[in-house]
């Protein structure tokens, strides 16, 4: 099995009450293969997050079939997809997506908290983590006392504490000035590339996208070239 | 009006937040409408049961020369009069008794003509001795002691006018009950609380007859007022003589057509005695006795609605609390609305304005609601007795009242925490950096201030602010100063705070908490103790306010509680057991096994004759002292120096042992062991000298009068007096229908009385009201704003943090942790809001008690504790959190992820 992700015609539907239903994913075929780094570039409202979503199994597919590191998502219960995303898949967020009542340390090792892991565990990985991406005193550090940077570098140690096969990454340099963007994006690749990981990045940035080993383009629902 | 539209069309726009401000409110109106309606529907019952213990509603005095039977078909021909029934009163200068060659004589009295059927129809002068021969009369104790004279005697009565009427005494009256009958009947009397006389003599009408015509016409008493038991009130300045002969026509009236307030009962007695004057054309005039009774009722009753509402103000202002706590979690949507405002050009006062007029719209929709919801609840509780009031217009002006006061506190309620997120949003930035300060009231120690100042007062008004006292009537009424309720007062807010001030400290602090969810929950109670931890302010809200629900529940059950022992009591002080069965035929102690039987649990023989301590009358109770503490309650109250036990055990070790009243050991100074010569009449009637040693001091006994009495063994008192008859049996039962059972059983020629009806007849009005009505209403308000508290916090929870739970199921949380978080907090607050409430409620339930221990005749021994209602409520606010913790997962489950993780 060399490919992380294999989507086939996976559709996504919405229904609003009054409004006609919408296809915020069209029968998108996708293949990500291991290791790879694959950008979804689109403008707002294409879909991307959407399927982004569909991967990290936090949505479903109405029709065709994701398959993510091997399991059919659509053949996981709610329970097993969340095991999955907590032990083998990371996701990164445009808004940083960390928990306010926990410190930058316990916010890396959230996943494994999650997973039942002692506290000894975690503090020495997620110590392990911080300093991997350049924050190894941070720690015991309250959320609302890191900067923007530092809050996305706590968010990509949290994707990687658990090593994943797989990192999802939402517009990671969304909320960041150009040079801290910039830092951010090559954290996130090189950490990814040293594991192994594959990384999908979506975004409507062409800069960011440019760092990727291949580029997909994605409007109204569809991915347009190179999806698989 | 731009900004007023607005603020409309927000409500309109935004129902869930609206709401949730509008909860808090509709619970506070509900809950006031509820408690006001509750005082006039116990307005008509008191009303109904002061009435009922008047024997005589009014009396018609007949002018001078007026046909008596045109006068009685007149009044009995009036649509609000029942019965008629004629009666003389003939004032006496003195009585003398000639005994042994020496004379006695005593001050001014009266004898009072009566027909058969009058101690019937009203059950007043009731005979405890001899009885009423023709020709003869009975003579009230008081006068029997003044001059010394027993059944067989003859009294010498000097008339008005000089002459003289030898009376043969045939009996002792008990003229309890009648002060208003024998007293003054003009209003100058009246109002200067003249007292009725004591030395009071009664006989049938011909011979009232006979002594009325001994005086000379025109002829007037002395003032009335020096033959009383001294002055209460300024009697001095009455100069006007009453007249030495009274012909008059006592009425009852239909009390089915009165209202139910004593205020409108008092217009509609009022409104007859006019009625009546006018058509009587001059020959006869009416003395009200009932709106006499009334205005003590009035007073009372305006008393006890201010205890009603202090009972349930704790419930109001957690309601009003509860509202602002909803404003305070519907931040985040008015951050964003206001984000919105600001961006379009509206300046701060606009926002300011349109979010408190959003605050006073929902406030004046969920008022409403609510006043309606108390309406409802109030005519589902306690529908009966409300309709009884015919008091629309109150309910109509309780509505109207308790809408415009609750908008107007649950606005400035709402409009404070506003002020402060708009205030907020703007110092956000600043407030990053800044360290956050403790609360004004924290920083000048506000908590510790109550609650010394509560401990100040308690100790200043002694213990108790409230004191039965008598009125002129001689009723008992309620003395209670507004002082009472400020140590409880102060007591609840300080607990309050201090309790709020403790929870911020432990909240802020429980690294530990996390561990020891851990333990049981996993990593979702992990979570929780974190979620706490960091949200520590709306935590120690959540916590406060379950817990001050629980305390307001639990100090009104331990209030209640101890209020309906103390009512039964008091009942069985007066009614001297559940059930009391007194025969027409002759008793001894055998009647015991007659009454035994279905429904009774436990029976005595008892026995109430009038015997003589010198020359004094008294009530000598003579009891069974084994059988008696098994049949009825005594409280150790009742007894000076010894309980009740010792006191019982004391009478059963020395058969001649006599427990005597408080008043006689003074008087007479007698301590226990000391020998007590009483004369104590025999089966023939004539006095014996038997001797009695004593054993202690009873304060209060039941069935006894509040002066003097004696309690001895019933057997030696029999033995000694070769008297074996009994007055009553004293009965336990085991349920209600035991007495209907019994008097069935029993049949016509017994007459059996239970405490049911008793407990309606009680002194004051105050303790005559069944609270359970109003404790049904505080007590479920409780659960429910524990419950709904509860559900805010979580709920808002989740609306604060929708992004981190959101980042929790992203990162791999299942539902399953998510809810394990739920539980946790839920949990932590629920137990440490019922931990904390069951403390405060206890507290401040004791200081009520002891407040308004004086309310109770008897005091209560002990507060009782309800632990079943207690434990029934902490298992409400339980169930009502593990509905809190379903509904918030249910709302966790439906999170949208993707929506929430873009949100900014």
């Amino acid at each position: 099995m060399n490919d992380t992700i294999q989507c086939e015609a996976a559709t996504r539907r919405f229904t609003s009450r009054g409004l006609a239903p919408v296809t915020a994913v069209d029968a998108a075929d996708l293949v990500v293969r291991n290791g790879e780094f694959v950008a979804i570039e689109g403008p707002s409202g294409s879909g991307k997050t959407t399927l982004l979503g569909l991967l990290a199994g936090i949505d479903q597919v109405d029709d065709g079939r994701v398959t993510v590191l091997g399991h059919d998502l659509a053949r996981l219960t709610a329970t097993e997809r969340a095991r999955l995303r907590r032990t083998k898949i990371g996701v990164v967020f445009q808004s940083f997506g960390l928990v306010s009542a926990l410190s930058a340390g316990e916010n890396v090792a959230l996943p494994l908290a999650l997973a039942g892991l002692s506290v000894r565990d975690r503090r020495t990985r997620a110590l392990e983590g911080l300093a991997e991406v350049g924050l190894p005193d941070a720690f015991d550090l309250r959320v609302d006392e890191l900067s923007g940077g530092e809050r996305q570098r706590v968010g990509v140690a949290r994707a990687l504490i658990a090593n994943p096969g797989l990192v999802l990454a939402d517009e990671p340099a969304g909320s960041l000035d150009n040079d801290t963007a910039e830092r951010v994006l090559s954290l996130l690749e090189r950490t990814c590339r040293q594991r192994g990981a594959s990384l999908v990045l979506v975004t409507h940035d062409p800069i960011s996208a440019s760092h990727a080993d291949r580029r997909i383009r994605m409007f109204d629902g569809h991915l347009i070239n190179g999806a698989a | 009006m731009i900004l007023l539209n607005h603020a409309w069309r927000l409500v309109v726009r935004e129902p869930r937040r609206a709401l949730a401000s509008g909860l808090g409110v509709m619970l506070a109106a509900a809950l006031l409408v509820s408690v006001v309606l509750f005082g006039t529907a116990s307005g008509a019952t008191v009303t109904r049961r002061a009435l009922a213990d008047v024997p005589i509603d009014a009396q018609a005095v007949l002018s001078t020369g007026a046909d008596a039977n045109a006068a009685a078909a007149l009044l009995a021909a009036d649509p609000a009069v029942s019965t008629v029934l004629p009666a003389d009163v003939i004032h006496f200068d003195s009585a003398t008794l000639m005994k042994a060659g020496a004379a006695t004589q005593t001050s001014i009295g009266i004898v009072v003509g009566l027909d058969p059927k009058f101690s019937q129809v009203t059950g007043l002068y009731g005979i405890s001795q001899g009885s009423l021969g023709s020709g003869a009369v009975a003579i009230s104790r008081d006068l029997a002691t003044n001059v010394g004279a027993t059944p067989g005697d003859t009294l010498t009565f000097t008339l008005p006018g000089g002459s003289t009427v030898d009376l043969k005494v045939s009996g002792i009256v008990n003229i309890t009950g009648a002060d208003l009958l024998l007293g003054p009947i003009d209003a100058a009397h009246r109002a200067a609380g003249a007292n009725a006389p004591v030395n009071v003599a009664i006989t049938d009408r011909a011979t009232a007859a006979r002594l009325a015509a001994a005086i000379p016409a025109g002829t007037g008493a002395m003032d009335p007022s020096a033959g009383g038991n001294g002055p209460t009130g300024g009697t001095a300045i009455v100069t006007i003589p009453e007249p030495a002969v009274r012909h008059e026509l006592d009425i009852r009236y239909d009390h089915a057509q009165l209202p139910g307030d004593p205020s409108a009962a008092k217009i509609w007695l009022d409104q007859v005695r006019r009625r009546i004057e006018r058509q009587a054309n001059g020959t006869l005039t009416l003395a009200d006795d009932a709106s006499a009774s009334l205005e003590s009722v009035a007073k009372d009753l305006a008393w006890g609605q201010v205890l009603f509402i202090f009972l349930a103000l704790p419930g109001v202002l957690l309601a009003l609390v509860l509202s602002r706590f909803s404003a305070e979690s519907s931040a985040e949507s008015t951050r964003r609305h206001a984000a919105l405002l600001r961006a379009r050009g509206a300046s701060e006062r606009a926002l300011l304005a349109v979010f408190v007029g959003t605050t006073a719209l929902t406030a004046l929709l969920g008022a409403i609601v609510g006043a309606g919801l108390g309406v409802v609840l109030s005519v589902g509780i306690f529908g009966t007795e409300l309709a009884a009031t015919n008091a629309e217009s109150m309910v109509i002006a309780s509505v109207l009242l308790t809408v415009l006061a609750t908008t107007i506190l649950a606005t400035l309620a709402g409009a404070v925490p506003i002020r402060r997120q708009l205030r907020d949003e703007v110092a956000a930035g600043r407030h990053e950096l800044q360290r956050q300060r403790r609360p004004l009231w924290q920083r000048l120690y506000l908590d510790v201030i109550a609650l010394a100042g509560a401990v100040i007062v308690y100790v200043l008004v002694g213990g108790s602010g409230v004191h039965p006292v008598l009125n002129a009537e001689g009723n008992p009424t309620v003395s209670l100063a507004l002082t009472s309720f400020v140590a409880p007062f102060l007591l609840w807010v300080g607990g309050t705070l201090a309790l709020l001030r403790l929870v911020g400290y432990a909240t802020a602090r429980s690294g530990r908490l996390a561990a020891a969810l851990r333990g049981p929950l996993g990593p979702g109670g992990e979570l929780a103790g974190r979620s706490i931890s960091a949200r520590a302010g709306a935590a120690s809200r959540a916590i406060v306010l379950m817990a001050l629900a629980v305390s307001f529940a639990t100090s009104v059950l331990i209030f209640n509680a101890t209020y309906r022992q103390q009512q039964r009591v008091d009942a069985a002080l007066t009614l001297g057991a559940d059930i009391k069965a007194v025969s027409t035929a002759r008793i001894d102690s055998s009647a015991v096994a007659m009454v035994a039987g279905p429904g009774i649990t436990s029976a005595t023989p008892f026995s109430d004759r009038v015997v003589y301590v010198g020359s004094e009358a008294q009530d000598m109770l003579a009891i069974d002292p084994a059988t008696l503490p098994t049949t009825t309650q005594l409280s150790n109250g009742f007894f000076q120096g010894l309980d009740a036990r010792a006191a019982m055990a004391a009478l059963a070790a020395q058969p001649d042992g006599v427990l005597v009243s408080a008043e006689t050991a003074k008087d007479y100074s007698v301590v226990p062991g000391d020998l007590l010569r009483i004369r104590v009449p025999d089966a023939s009637g004539n006095l014996r000298q038997v001797d009695f040693h004593m054993v202690g001091i009873a304060l209060e006994f039941p069935t006894a009068p509040k002066d003097a009495f004696m309690v001895a063994n019933l057997a030696y008192v029999s033995a000694q007096t070769g008297d074996n008859r009994i007055t009553s049996v004293l009965a336990s039962s085991n349920g209600d229908g035991a007495a209907a059972t019994l008097q069935s059983r029993l049949g016509p020629s017994w007459t059996v009385a239970d405490i049911g009806t008793t407990t309606a007849r009680l002194a004051n009005s105050v303790t005559s009201v069944d609270l359970q009505a109003l404790v049904v209403i505080d007590v479920g308000f409780a659960v429910v704003i524990a419950g709904i508290g509860v559900m805010l916090f979580l709920l808002a929870g989740l609306s604060e943090r929708k992004r981190e739970l959101a980042t929790l199921l992203a990162v791999g949380a299942d539902f399953g942790q998510l809810r394990a978080t739920m539980i946790g907090e839920a949990s932590v607050v629920g137990a440490a809001g019922i931990l904390a409430g069951l403390t405060t409620g206890g507290l401040v339930g004791l200081t009520l008690l002891a407040i308004l221990a004086g309310v109770f005749d008897p005091p209560a021994d002990l507060p009782v504790l309800p632990i079943a209602a207690i434990l029934a409520v902490v298992g409400a606010v339980v169930v009502a959190l593990v509905g809190a913790v379903l509904v918030a997962s249910r709302a966790a489950v439906r999170i949208d992820v993707l929506a929430a993780l873009r949100e900014r």
